[in-house]
């Protein structure tokens, strides 16, 4: 279809101000978070903003009927290139599409639209007393139809799980514009073993088998006492076998965060005041719940991490606990300060590796870095073995471009190789979808059968997750 | 030239687009759509840079949706000076596009303050319609939308003096003089909210300054930099360096937050050998509290409003407050969101007026829910944009700056 006759009829149909479809409008719309957009331009041939199911519908069949690719998009904060159109066509911008339908205090759940931000959405539920566990470092941008769709966690995912354990169930717009229900048409139940798990197969499909349109969350009483023990350890390969040892101790905490020098080294040039000391590496366990349990577990925290630490501070004030998070959560972009020409790439960032492998894991990040002459950060979510590596370059020059590229498939195959996976909660996108036959080897078939039935005619954000069939 | 300007070299590949600027920045907020927020604004700036794109209508367009309030880069975790970034970007699109109007208003009007201040003064004089007129007289029409006629709402009623014509050069220290200072006096202070000056300048001397106005300064430069008149704002930078560092003065003051961050700020830091200080943190931290305020003759009600180039630029967010909570009879309330830009930012109002007006309706909920009876702040394009969206939302509270509330309670009886 003629790209001025498309804009025609989807302005027709959505209206002209949720159509955008200037070319330097446009252009905003051809990057997320991800390396790969950094380096390329992806441009959409038009955008549009639909706030309604059937608006979204209306596309759908339109798009349906012309073979035009639709690449769903949340605030676009993604590090994979999910939410970019890397074959042109419609981007479908949710983020705008941000009502919070309802909150059913009575029975634990809440109804909302796929552009909630996530910081957003727990403001609301913490007047009555409940929260959405999952805590992506990035509450206050991210969307809860971003989060669903690829089945984000984040900060307290040891305790709490990733955002698949909260989702009851989705209204889904399909590629050829049907609009289905998951988990029951009526359902308000918290549990339900009721037919095959559609909910799951939506959560985390990364926007190539539909777009999810509304989201019935589970939440949960937010906890009354929260405390945060920072511990500070000379050698790095200490921080995680004094994860283990809180573990075996019997105490989970609701977050296991890791900082490596260079991160502890960005976090204090981002905002000196949180003040970290100077080591090797900086644990944060986070502990919620009833406030004499909280204590408890605290104090029990504190004592077994002094086994290894050097300093351990076991924090309770609001500020400092805040202080402490804020430092970890923003790290993430922050890296980038331990060198002044240099910029955080988002690439390899989100490798999962079995607990018993973090050490070896952060001694090989080490050792590839060395390799490759590159500056990298660590930090991440050590407590599930989630380790976020921030390799610092100066995305200007072409070697070290190139030389970034060679360290991040060298560590997405680390992680395979030490029994782990490519991404711990960031997804697949366009940028790891070359190692699926080596994550998942047969299983891909299914997958590709599984996409081939719900989209066959490829539309919904091609090029995603894993690659083509090979001839 | 552009490219090579440091910010322009050095900040676009810090940008991650992790979209944390999205949260906090206000015209995002009402559009909601990328095409709004601060990540793509560098991005913008990055296209112009690498000549992926080409500067047309639509480009300046784009340029021009920026308050330069700071709230993005005062929150972004790679520390990214985006409107520093912008202005580099509207100074470039300005060189490929000179406009008429721009030259007239920002290179003849606003380098003249005798010629300003007589311009906004026959404005004063003039009907309803006399600022229109005099806007177009001035070519301002091509550079202010179709909008014009709202957008003049927002000065509302023009004072006939401004508070130059009736400030002497050097106004003595009351009883011993403790120090000397120049009063930096802000084109917007000065045109729009003369009253606030002169308590200014009284205070200060009640407090054992002397306060030295000299008539030669002229605009500090922001609303240049802000509209992509680069050049004229270092000219204007040089002007003033010059006359304030022959004044002999301990320290330069203003009550204008504008004023202020940009005295502070990059146009400013590599010249300016003297010490910058906001008049509420000079009045708490160097010169202290008077002890001999008296009671405002009734109780108010004052809620207080940041002013982005205040708290955002500039860190300071205490002193003001305490300078309010420091008179006996003020009580002070803070509403939601007091620092959440209002939308005027100078020039912006006048240019943006849908969405300043947005902005706007948003402050001016939280400022109803307080039940305030008066609302202070401390830059005068926040006092003329809050004072307009009360009057339109049928809110009878004056709109104050905290010198003149602190001035009654010395002189008032």
């Amino acid at each position: 279809m003629d790209r001025t006759l498309l804009i025609q009829e989807l302005e027709k149909k959505l209206g002209q101000e949720k159509v955008i479809s200037d070319k330097v409008d446009l252009m905003y719309y051809s990057y997320d978070s991800s390396f790969h957009a950094r380096l390329n331009r992806f441009m959409p041939d038009v955008v549009v903003t639909p706030r309604s199911t059937e608006e979204v519908s209306e596309v759908m069949k339109l798009a349906y009927t012309h073979n035009i690719p639709v690449t769903p998009r949340g605030a676009g904060t993604g590090e994979t290139c999910g939410s970019v159109a890397i074959q042109g066509g419609i981007v479908m911008d949710l983020s705008p599409w941000d009502t919070i339908e309802e909150v059913d205090v009575a029975n634990m759940q809440v109804f909302v639209r796929p552009g909630v931000i996530h910081a957003k959405l727990n403001q609301r539920l913490a007047e009555n007393g409940m929260f959405f566990p999952p805590d992506p470092g990035s509450s206050l941008m991210c969307t809860i139809g971003g989060m669903v769709a690829n089945n984000a966690s984040g900060l307290r995912a040891v305790k709490y799980g990733c955002t698949e354990q909260y989702i009851l169930g989705l209204e889904v717009v399909l590629p050829n514009g049907e609009i289905i229900i998951t988990g029951g048409m009526q359902s308000r139940a918290v549990k339900s073993v009721s037919g095959l798990n559609l909910t799951k197969l939506f959560v985390g499909s990364e926007g190539i088998l539909g777009v999810i349109t509304q989201i019935r969350l589970r939440v949960w009483p937010k906890p009354k006492g929260r405390g945060i023990v920072m511990a500070v350890y000379p050698s790095l390969d200490d921080a995680p076998a004094s994860v283990l040892e809180v573990y075996k101790a019997g105490i989970l905490p609701s977050g296991i965060e890791i900082l490596d020098q260079s991160a502890i080294q960005a976090v204090n040039m981002y905002r000196a005041e949180i003040n970290l000391p100077n080591a090797e590496a900086i644990l944060l366990f986070e502990v919620d719940g009833n406030p004499a349990s909280v204590e408890w577990e605290g104090l029990k925290i504190k004592e077994i991490a002094s086994q290894r630490a050097t300093q351990v501070e076991w924090a309770t004030d609001p500020k400092r606990m805040a202080d402490l998070w804020e430092g970890r959560s923003v790290v993430a972009t922050a890296a980038a300060r331990v060198r002044p020409d240099g910029s955080r790439v988002f690439a390899g960032e989100d490798i999962s590796v079995p607990l018993s492998k973090v050490a070896e894991t952060l001694r090989e990040i080490r050792a590839l870095g060395k390799k490759h002459h590159i500056k990298v950060v660590n930090y991440g979510h050590i407590g599930d073995g989630n380790v976020h590596t921030a390799p610092v370059i100066d995305p200007e020059q072409p070697q070290e471009v190139e030389a970034a590229q060679r360290l991040v498939d060298d560590i997405h195959r680390l992680a395979v190789r030490l029994g782990g996976t490519t991404t711990g909660e960031h997804g697949v996108g366009a940028v790891r979808a070359m190692y699926a036959e080596l994550e998942h080897g047969a299983a891909v078939k299914i997958m590709r059968s599984i996409k081939q039935t719900l989209d066959p005619k490829g539309i919904m954000n091609p090029g995603k997750v894993f690659g083509p069939e090979e001839e | 030239m552009f490219k090579d300007t440091p910010v322009v070299r050095e900040q676009i590949k810090k940008c991650v687009r992790c979209g944390k600027c999205r949260s906090v920045c206000p015209i995002f907020q009402v559009y909601q759509t990328e095409n709004y927020s601060p990540s793509g604004q560098v991005f913008l700036v990055q296209m112009l840079r690498d000549g992926e794109l080409e500067v047309s209508e639509k480009v300046a367009a784009k340029a021009s949706d920026c308050l330069m309030c700071e709230s993005c880069s005062s929150t972004c975790p790679s520390g990214i000076p985006v409107p520093e970034l912008v202005a580099a970007a509207r100074a470039y699109i300005g060189e490929q596009r000179p406009s008429a109007g721009k030259d007239l208003i920002f290179g003849k009007l606003w380098t003249n303050p005798r010629l300003l201040r007589k311009a906004v003064a026959a404005a004063g004089l003039a009907d309803s319609l006399g600022f229109r007129n005099i806007a177009r007289a001035l070519g301002m029409t091509s550079i202010l939308p179709g909008d014009l006629p709202q957008a003049e709402k927002i000065l509302g009623k023009i004072p006939r003096a401004s508070a130059r014509t009736r400030i002497k050069t050097v106004s003595p220290a009351k009883g011993t003089r403790k120090t000397r200072v120049a009063y930096f006096l802000g084109c917007g202070t000065d045109l729009l909210q003369p009253k606030v000056a002169l308590a200014t300048v009284e205070v200060l001397n009640h407090l054992g300054c002397e306060v030295v106005v000299s008539p030669n300064l002229k605009c500090c430069g922001v609303p240049h930099l802000a509209n992509g008149q680069k050049k004229i704002a270092e000219e204007l930078v040089q002007h003033n360096v010059n006359i304030l560092h022959k004044l002999g003065v301990d320290a330069v003051i203003s009550d204008c937050a504008s004023c202020t961050s940009t005295l502070k700020g990059h146009l400013y830091k590599d010249w300016l050998k003297v010490k910058v200080f906001d008049l509420s943190v000079f009045i708490v931290e160097v010169l202290g509290i008077p002890s001999e305020i008296r009671a405002l003759p009734h109780p108010l009600t004052v809620t207080y409003h940041d002013p982005c180039h205040l708290v955002k630029a500039q860190k300071i967010k205490d002193q003001p407050r305490q300078l309010l909570k420091s008179i006996p009879g003020v009580e002070l309330k803070e509403m939601a969101g007091a620092d959440t830009c209002c939308g005027g930012s100078g020039t912006f109002g006048l240019t943006h007026y849908e969405v300043s007006m947005k902005i706007l309706e948003a402050k001016i909920n939280n400022i109803r829910q307080t039940e305030a009876q008066a609302v202070a702040t401390c830059c005068p394009s926040c006092i003329t944009q809050l004072s307009y969206g009360l009057r339109e939302s049928g809110l009878n509270y004056p709109v104050l700056h905290p010198i003149q509330l602190l001035h009654q309670g010395l002189y008032k009886r």
